[in-house]
């Protein structure tokens, strides 16, 4: 099986009600995802995207291209911070094949440039 | 200073059951758009098991057990390590432990890690690590 080099996804922009229906989705109701008084009062210039809404765009990645039944292992390290109304970009790598499963690294940012999230995925061969 | 005595608290495991209702909202919310995902005994999104952790034991709830304020709480790493396919209509074992709690930078941070297992009938399906960021020094409001 072969496996593309490189998997790309944008999502968004993110709107506010992209973030209420996915704090209801994922039961993360923190306000700092949802109030724009707590995001400032946290540091932030507008309501935060959820970094596991970011997670979930990533690993669209893999489940258009191979079906969720396929992902063994998605891992990913925040690295910054998207707000409401930012538009995020994915992207997979194709790091090596090994024991037939592909390795990716990951990688979310902003349009406007700010890094989000770093990480890998692990891709089995054939359905499990 | 968080209490370092709540490092190995396991929550005590409970039983979820996936309903398809709830898989449909997350793949809507989420954008999921593999038709695989909206068959009836489909394999859920790869991340969606955080979504059923809230059912079970939220971080929000662990974070109010160690006397964090969700204030300034950021989600730092996140991963899944997926054994078995999990499927619309399975019944979920969940338990949860605080695996570490460590300060950075002088004490300004402290990241609390956990550990999330997910088994269907006692087999280890798959399993989670949530890595939380607390900002100590954050102005209170």
């Amino acid at each position: 099986m072969t496996f593309p080099v490189r998997l790309t996804l944008r999502c968004g922009p993110v709107s506010a009600v992209d973030l209420a229906l996915f704090a209801a989705a994922s039961g993360d109701h923190n306000p700092l995802h949802l109030d724009a008084e707590v995001a400032r009062s946290a540091g932030f210039e507008r309501p935060v995207v959820h970094g596991m809404l970011t997670m979930a765009y990533a690993a669209r990645l893999f489940t258009q291209s191979f079906g969720a039944a396929r992902v063994r292992s998605l891992q990913t390290r925040f690295v910054g911070v998207a707000l409401l109304g930012d538009t995020i970009e994915l992207e997979a790598t194709l790091q090596r094949t090994e024991a037939g499963d592909a390795h990716y690294a990951l990688r979310a940012y902003t349009t406007a440039g700010t890094e989000l999230a770093a990480g890998t995925a692990q891709v089995a061969a054939a359905m499990p | 200073m968080i209490d370092r005595g709540r490092i190995g608290y396991t929550t005590p495991p409970s039983a979820v059951t996936i309903d398809a209702w709830r898989v449909q909202l997350f793949c809507r919310a989420t954008g999921e758009t593999d038709p695989s995902a909206w068959s009836p005994h489909a394999v859920v999104p790869p991340t969606f098991l955080k979504a059923m952790e809230t059912e079970h034991y939220s971080s929000a709830a662990l974070l109010t057990l160690l006397d964090v304020p969700l204030h300034g709480v950021l989600h730092a790493e996140q991963s899944f390590d997926h054994h078995a396919p999990v499927r619309i209509g399975d019944e979920l074992q969940i338990e949860r432990r605080i695996e570490r709690i460590e300060d950075k930078k002088d004490g300004a941070l402290t990241f609390i890690t956990v550990d999330t297992n997910y088994r269907l009938a006692a087999r280890l399906a798959a399993r989670s690590r949530q890595v939380i960021l607390v900002r100590n020094r954050l102005p209170s409001t």
